[in-house]
């Protein structure tokens, strides 16, 4: 042990006890990184509190001591939000996993930060309620980590993200206090800005959230078309057609064979794009849209239509799209998984472009994307083994991110932007746009100890100034005057 | 350790949900994840600390994580060899290999086995006295002796049953070590079930352990041994399929071919024999004799050598889904490991303890008269937790209900023999 | 350099006037009424205002700007109102980009061109966008489709240094950076000027349909909760309540394919009773088997609640509007507290010597605005606000105080406790550290008495303990709250 991880140790031990504190170096290094593996550090320690209170205590001991600290819930995060600071603590939320509440009347569940995503949607089942924003790794993701990202799913076309569901928060603030955000608060929505803040403003100690109440039907259409194009257009026409589905999702060709290798989904042979088209709500309406989809689809050119109004086949339809990232293991010893955004009506476009990209370089795409919000994400295949190509597949993922911005998108539609992608917020933003955004980051974290070096590509220390901007009034600061 | 099986891993976390020990600690190191994440550390050029072999110690070997994994992590093969890797370099205490060299030099081997019976059966009425005595010397001794079966009289099996009615195979009947010792009643009533179901059934005798203890505690050469001596025993019996109904047998039997794999020969031998889970195996025939109504309400609890390391799921409820009158309740978390796993619940009497707690209150709150598994040590595991809570849970295994339905016998004769404060009544002494 | 204000003002070409009488800000009257055309001219009359240490508070249609505390001063009015281009419709993919000073109405008839709408039921003519968002209003349909801040994609500020910063973008879905929208949603002016927006669109409904319903009082109320979570997925369910001892009429809102008979649906699974209004024609029938689980209606209810039930196609006429505008509160409880909070308004109402109150709002968004008489005396209008705060206080509820005639505004503490106070604040100090925009204006903290400056009124509020949330230490940082009792 360092002096320096012995003295933070020292400190920490009383608040935690011996089974709340890691130093031991093999054990820590388990935490070196989350989903992104591309990004490693060993913490100097790793905690596992288990009260808010505890958390406090830690954050108390890091800002007293000047110690970074980074938060991490199931580490299933895809930007290296979570990647440790090699001289920071690691607050780890797996130990905070308790539903405090579903309250039926209130249409809400109160939980903490370290409970699943989808442990919330099972204790609200049996009183016909769900938690609505569902990403694909809904089964193992923390709410916390949802949080901070900001997570989707693919329902978020018609539901919207966490930030639309989540109705109040307590949160240790980066000097330690605990604070509640609640929605029914008056003044600045500091609730809507801490979400998805990917760490960086806090840490999430209990989450109170919306539960939805489940659609009386739910009816899933799988279409097969040749190409990407016609799925693309049958996209735009349902869309045009003023029906808002709960989901559609798109798979081209190489996903669809990387699915089957993985789980035998058994979509229509010869299908160069497969779209998954669900519709949910009061039976009269998903009736009628139904139809409309159906027709819309065969005008497009699907020539092979599966539909399904059961669990079970749901479920079959489903079970190709869900395992398409980890199944690209299957035709692929190495793979990046890209997140980028693109306006809907640009992606035959952009689809195009990658298609290019893939070619000039040599390098394999495979596109799984909820076509409905355009949110795509190219699965960009290389084998490590080979000289260079890991490099070329880093070049052809991070083009895309350029021709996404080009169309006037996003370099991150769920997954944050991290360390991995802080490089690019200066390609989508100006520097006054990031300038702004500090002074949210120095209001809640003016030390910047909370998960420093993630989503901004060159910190300012809140102190400086930039361009005419002051600083605190002086007379503020003395206490000669009163701001407000 | 195969870094290329290590690599396979993409670190998606999809696992930790279904491993009991990151369940119970909430900790990396003690999830799949984790633990892979400590072998790649370990080929990579870290030394093995004790911490480490204590994180590979603690995996229960349940393979939920394997069931779980999307990216077909072959997580099974990684911990085996990692466990092998812990056996050839890491040293573990003095009274930690005093206590293993017990185990495994008394569990693979029936006549030891046989030999420990009288001790077990004074022990039986001393344990509840004895336990907090044992408990301060060593909780895995207490947990030993507070799992220990009752001692049940011998059941000698004939070396052969012909097929009832017409027949429609020929299989052999692996009885197992601690399976035969301790349950025999099991045994008959596979044997039963299998010649009414139309097969001529084979009970090669001399039939010692399979292996199973061994391959999953790292143990790969006396392993291979236990292997290749079971399949000689069936070759000479001349059968092709060989019934299993230990889950843990089960799974460790059909990765014969792999265990043998360093002799192509011996690997060819394996390859020829088909070990089949019993439940399996009868899916497969379909069923022929009549089945008498057994009105039960029945938890069937699935142990994971049968359900995540063979698959083996929809089988056995369908099996039990033919018996009339039988209701069948689905036990809430049904794929989490009940601490049992083969001989954890001796060296991880803590972690066993908790995850037998959890399991036998999820069993309780189905509301059935019996809890049913293929695997004997689960329901053994899961009827010592409901002890400890002052409950009883009759237990039964899979064949035993299946032989109760084709006898005609009542449910009242299922269950009775586990039941562990007192010695064996009168009826089972007389079996 | 150093021209006078208005010299100044006028040198950089951006179109400015005298203020009028009619500009006054809650009563605090500007001197000059800067009319900016594009991003760039915001930009600059900030910058001339900071050079000159001018305090400016941005205003669009002026519809709320009565709204809050009046600000402690006001130099420069700086009005939204020529920034009126819709500057995007892209509607294959059901986004809109417009400048703040759009009107509402403007905004809707171009959308409705494409069959698509901003799904936020604005009760206010004359408004313009970034006053909605400044003030984050929204309205009945809060329900399905969420606030402005749901809404809300994208957004272009200028602060109060004429930094021009942007935060999101044109598509629905982004989580790059963070969500600077989010922050100047319901900010009221005092972060910045909002001169640009984008919003995600939704289709306008094929067809829609109104269930009216009329309970006599609160204890007949039908199970409204049930209604909301039925599987027939009402827009909207709303009340009006035009005083504690007359009868309250509900009205629920269903839209989208079958609206009709969803709607007749609904009431027939809900047992509100045999519909009397005139029959929906078409297709379906009773076709929304499932509903009746939602329901938790007593078998008998019915006949104890008024009038039979209606279905029409167009809205109650107080749908969607306010209650009043010159004395209005706002009240905001967890949804399974409404009825409660209903009964609250009664009783505080009556212990406060029966003043007159009329409750109007989204009954299961739990969010309903009380109106009171413009010439309530401010002693009964301060007992009933004390009162009905700390009994909403009770259920996890807040009351937010929007307009109060004068006498009456100086005695109430406007926000209540807010708990992330502290936090607001330090966000305040951040954007504008020479406090130019809105003084005194910062929503969730009550202005306090020290710095009175000239053209104030002098209502600005005696001191209040209400930012001291519960749990925090005491506030931290900022300046000292200035302490004393709540009123
Ligand atoms: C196979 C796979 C599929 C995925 N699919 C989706 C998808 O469909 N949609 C989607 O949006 N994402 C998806 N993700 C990404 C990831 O699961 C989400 O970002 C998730 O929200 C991360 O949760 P976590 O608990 O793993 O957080 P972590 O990875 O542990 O942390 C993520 C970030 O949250 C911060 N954080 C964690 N807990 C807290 C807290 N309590 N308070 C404050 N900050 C905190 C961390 O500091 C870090 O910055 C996927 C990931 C994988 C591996
Ligand atoms: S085998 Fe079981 S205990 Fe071991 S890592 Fe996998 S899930 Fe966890
Ligand atoms: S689920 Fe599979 S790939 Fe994912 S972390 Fe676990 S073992 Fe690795």
């Amino acid at each position: 042990m360092t002096p320096a991880q012995a003295e933070l140790s020292g400190r920490l031990l009383p608040i935690l006890g011996p089974n709340g504190v890691i130093t031991d170096p093999v054990r820590l290094r388990t935490y070196e990184c989350d989903g992104l593996t591309y990004h490693r550090a060993t913490p100097a320690i790793v905690v596992l509190p288990e009260t808010a209170e505890q958390v406090a205590a830690v954050v108390r001991v890091c800002d007293e001591t000047g110690t970074p600290f980074v938060a991490r819930g199931s580490g299933t995060g895809l930007s290296g939000g979570a990647l440790p600071r090699a001289d920071g603590v690691l607050i780890v939320t797996s130990r905070m996993r308790r539903i405090i509440e579903i309250d039926v009347d209130n249409r809400r569940a109160v939980v903490e930060p370290g409970v699943t995503n989808l442990a919330i949607s099972e204790a609200a089942r049996p009183y016909g309620y769900y938690y609505a924003p569902d990403p694909s790794s809904q089964q193992v993701c923390s709410i916390g980590g949802n949080i901070a990202e900001n997570s989707g799913g693919a329902h978020c076309l018609k539901y919207g993200f966490t930030v639309n569901h989540v109705l109040a928060l307590e949160l240790v603030t980066p000097d330690g206090e605990i604070v509640q955000l609640d929605a029914m608060d008056p003044g600045y929505d500091l609730l809507g800005a801490f979400i998805g803040s990917e760490g960086t403003l806090g840490i999430a100690t209990k989450i109170t959230v919306r539960l939805s109440r489940a659609p009386e039907v739910v009816t899933t259409l799988l279409a097969a078309f040749r190409d990407v194009e016609s799925g693309g257009r049958a996209v735009s026409a349902i869309i045009g057609a003023g029906i808002v589905p709960a989901a559609i999702e798109m798979m081209d060709a190489l996903a669809i064979e990387a699915a089957e290798a993985a789980v035998r989904c058994e979509y229509p042979a010869g299908a160069g794009a497969v779209l998954i088209v669900e519709l949910d709500g009061p039976e009269a309406e998903v009736a009628h849209q139904f139809a409309r989809v159906e027709a819309l689809c065969r005008e497009t050119g699907a020539f092979e239509l599966r539909i399904a109004d059961d669990p079970a086949e749901r479920a079959a339809i489903w079970k190709g799209r869900k395992s398409a990232f980890a199944a690209v293991g299957r035709i692929s010893p190495a793979y990046l998984v890209q997140d980028g955004v693109v306006p809907r009506t640009a992606l035959p476009k952009v689809l195009a472009g990658i298609e290019e990209l893939s070619a000039r370089y040599g390098i394999r795409v495979a596109n799984v994307f909820h076509a409905g919000d355009g949110n795509l994400h190219p699965l960009v295949l290389f084998d490590d083994a080979e000289e260079g190509a890991g490099e070329r597949a880093e070049r052809v993922s991070g083009e895309i991110l350029d021709l996404c911005i080009a169309h006037g998108g996003s370099i991150t539609g769920e997954h944050g932007v991290g360390v991995d992608k802080s490089r690019y917020m200066p390609k989508m933003f100006t520097p006054e746009d990031l300038d702004t955004m500090q002074l949210v980051r120095c209001a809640f974290d003016p030390k910047n100890l909370s998960n420093p070096g993630k989503i901004f590509p060159t910190p300012r220390l809140c102190g400086e100034a930039p361009g005419v901007r002051k600083g605190v009034h002086p007379l503020v600061a003395s206490g000669e005057a009163e701001l407000f | 350790m195969n870094p290329e099986l290590i690599n396979d891993c993409v670190h998606c976390g999809f696992c930790l949900p279904a491993c009991p020990t990151y369940t119970l600690w909430g900790e990396e190191m003690d999830s799949p994840r984790g633990r892979i994440h400590l072998m790649k550390q370990y080929v990579e050029g870290t030394a093995l600390t004790p911490e480490m072999a204590g994180h590979f110690d603690a995996c229960l070997g349940c393979m939920a994580c394997v069931s779980a994994c999307p990216s077909g992590v072959q997580y099974d093969r990684l911990i085996e060899s990692a466990r092998a890797e812990v056996e050839r370099v890491h040293r573990r205490p003095v009274a930690d290999r005093a206590f293993r060299a017990l185990v495994f030099g008394l569990f693979p081997y029936p006549r030891r086995l046989r030999a420990l019976r009288l001790p077990l059966r004074l022990g039986e009425r001393l344990t509840p006295r004895l336990r907090p005595l044992l408990e301060r010397l060593d909780p895995r001794l207490a947990a030993m002796a507070e799992l220990a079966p009752p001692v049940t009289r011998r059941v000698r099996l004939p070396r052969r049953v012909a097929a009832r009615g017409e027949r429609r195979a020929t299989v052999g009947v692996l009885t197992g070590c601690v399976q035969g010792e301790f349950f025999p009643g099991v045994n008959a009533a596979t044997v039963r079930v299998l010649a009414m179901e139309g097969c001529e059934v084979v009970i090669p005798p001399g039939q010692g352990c399979c292996g199973a203890l061994s391959v999953h505690s790292g143990r790969a050469e006396e392993a291979a041994g236990f292997a290749r001596r079971t399949i000689e025993t069936f070759e000479r019996a001349g059968v092709d399929t060989v019934i299993v109904n230990a889950a843990g047998c089960g799974s460790s039997t059909k990765e014969y071919a792999e265990l043998l794999a360093a002799d192509p020969a011996w690997a060819a031998r394996a390859r020829a024999l088909r070990f089949a889970d019993l439940a399996e195996f009868l899916a497969e025939l379909g069923p022929v004799a009549e089945r008498h109504p057994l009105p039960v309400t029945v938890a069937y609890h699935d142990a994971c050598h049968l359900a995540h390391a063979q698959g083996i799921r929809a089988q056995p409820r369908a099996l039990l889904a033919t018996i009339p009158g039988l209701r069948l309740r689905e036990v809430p978390d049904a794929a989490m490991c009940c601490g049992s796993a083969g001989t954890y619940n001796l060296f991880q009497p803590l972690a066993a303890r908790d995850l037998g707690d959890r399991k036998a209150e999820q069993v309780l709150s189905v509301g059935a008269d019996l809890l049913v598994s293929a695997n004997p040590g689960c329901t053994m595991q899961i009827a010592a937790a409901a002890r400890r809570r002052g409950e009883r849970i009759r237990v039964a295994h899979t064949a035993e209900v299946l032989d109760a339905s084709l006898r005609g016998l009542p449910p009242t004769t299922l269950g009775r023999a586990r039941e562990h404060t007192s010695g064996p009544t009168s009826a089972e002494r007389a079996q | 350099m150093a021209l006078p204000p208005a010299k100044a003002l006028a040198a950089i070409g951006v179109t400015i006037r005298e203020a009028l009488p009619e500009d006054a800000v809650a009563g605090v009257a500007p001197r000059w009424v800067a009319l900016p055309g594009s991003t760039s001219e915001v930009a600059a009359v900030m910058r001339a205002a900071a050079e000159h240490g001018l305090t400016v508070v941005p205003a669009g249609g002026g519809t709320k700007l009565g709204w809050g505390p009046p600000p402690r001063r006001c130099d420069l009015l700086l009005r939204t109102r020529r920034l009126d281009r819709i500057l995007e419709h892209a509607a294959g993919d059901l986004v809109a980009r417009v400048e703040a000073g759009v009107r509402t109405e403007a905004l809707a008839a171009a959308l409705a061109g494409a069959g698509q709408e901003l799904a936020l039921d604005i009760p206010f003519e004359g408004a313009t966008i970034g006053g909605t968002l400044a003030a984050a209003t929204a309205g009945p349909r809060r329900l399905r489709y969420g606030t402005a801040r749901d809404l809300l994609i994208g957004i272009t500020v200028v602060l109060a240094d004429g930094t021009i910063a942007r935060s999101g973008g044109k598509v629905v879905k982004n989580v790059a950076g963070y969500d600077l929208g989010k922050l100047f949603t319901g900010s009221q002016g005092t972060l910045g000027v909002i001169t640009e927006a984008t919003f995600r669109l939704h289709p306008l409904p094929s067809s829609r349909a109104w269930i009216g319903l009329t309970a006599p009082g609160l204890d007949g109320l039908p199970d409204l909760a049930a209604l909301a979570a039925s599987q027939a997925e009402p827009s909207a369910v709303e009340i009006d309540w035009p005083g504690v001892d007359a009868p309250l009429s509900i009205a629920a809102l269903f839209e989208g394919v079958a609206a009709g008979e969803r709607a007749k649906a609904a009431v027939a699974s809900l047992g509100l009773g045999k519909t009397a209004g005139e029959p929906v024609g078409g297709t379906g029938g009773e076709s929304a088997a499932g509903v009746g689980a939602a329901c938790r209606l007593p078998a008998d209810a019915g006949d104890s609640r008024g009038g039979a039930p209606s279905i029409a196609f167009e809205p109650p006429a107080w749908w969607g509007r306010l209650p009043g505008e010159e004395f209005l509160l706002e009240m905001r409880v967890p949804p399974g507290a409404a009825v409660q909070a209903l009964a609250q308004v009664a009783r505080s109402a009556r212990e406060a010597g029966d003043v007159p109150v009329r409750v109007r709002g989204s009954v299961v968004s739990a969010v309903l605005h009380v109106a009171l008489p413009g010439d309530t005396h401010a002693q009964q209008a301060e007992r009933f606000v004390s009162g009905l705060r700390s009994g909403l206080a009770a259920h996890g509820g807040r009351l937010v105080v929007w307009t109060a005639p004068p006498d009456a505004a100086s005695r109430l503490d406007r926000w209540g406790p807010v708990g992330a106070a502290t936090l607001m604040r330090r966000v305040k100090e951040r954007f504008d550290p020479e406090e130019r925009l809105s003084p005194g204006r910062l929503p969730g903290i009550p202005p306090s008495s020290g710095r009175q400056s000239g053209g104030g009124p002098p209502s600005a509020g005696r001191p209040s303990a209400g930012e001291t949330p519960s749990e925090g230490r005491p506030a931290g940082g900022g300046p000292p709250s200035g302490g004393g009792e709540r009123v």
